[in-house]
């Protein structure tokens, strides 16, 4: 099994971090709206709609500090990769939205924006490996 | 580009993962570069000449150039 470098713990240990805290204000979030929150005033509901960001932020925080602590050749895959999965995303959604305009799709606006973000970072995973096997041997 | 870095790495006995470690690259990275896959910028070609204690250009060649 191939070593990790200590940058690369690092990066790991921060971006689980993030991504549990998300989990857990998401959940949170999405149970006080439900419930006690329901007759808040609409801008205190806001804040607590949008507070699953803040753990987001700290995620791509993690991850520009992994890119800028990446050597040259990973900074190249991570570029490329981003790049397929902006690609593949947009084109998706398009390909989704000229279905649904041509009345052969109905789609939930709210449902689908919602998995913009984690498709994106999705198809960036799949897109590093796949490029990362590409130039393997 | 063609590289000797395999040849070089394997006469002194180092994995990929140890001669990465050197250039502080991942092991990856060393991998690509010796299946000539990736060209490394000039700032890593010289640390990794230097490493080796040669010339650039007695690990690096262009089939293009002679």
């Amino acid at each position: 099994m191939e070593r990790c470098q200590p940058r690369d713990r690092r990066y790991r240990r921060q971006l689980l971090t993030a991504a549990l805290v998300y989990v857990g204000v998401l959940f949170a979030s999405v149970y006080l709206l439900r419930t006690v929150a329901a007759e808040w005033p609409a801008a205190l509901r806001a804040l607590l709609a949008l507070a699953p960001l803040l753990p987001v932020g700290l995620m791509a925080r993690a991850m520009v500090a992994g890119i800028r602590d990446s050597d040259e050749f990973q900074r190249q895959l991570q570029l490329e990769a981003a790049a397929v999965a902006g690609l593949v995303i947009g084109l998706g959604y398009f390909s989704l939205a000229l279905l649904a305009k041509a009345g052969l799709l109905t789609l939930d606006p709210v449902a689908t924006a919602v998995w913009v973000f984690p498709g994106l970072c999705l198809a960036f995973g799949l897109a590093k490996y796949w490029l990362g096997r590409s130039y393997h041997e | 580009m063609k590289s000797r870095l395999r040849e070089l790495r394997e006469q002194r006995g180092w994995s990929q993962a140890a001669l990465a470690e050197q250039l502080d690259v991942s092991r990856q990275t060393v991998n690509a570069i010796e299946t000539g896959k990736y060209d490394p910028s000039l700032p890593l070609a010289f640390r990794i000449a230097r490493v080796f204690g040669e010339r650039i250009e007695s690990i690096f060649h262009d089939p293009e150039a002679a």
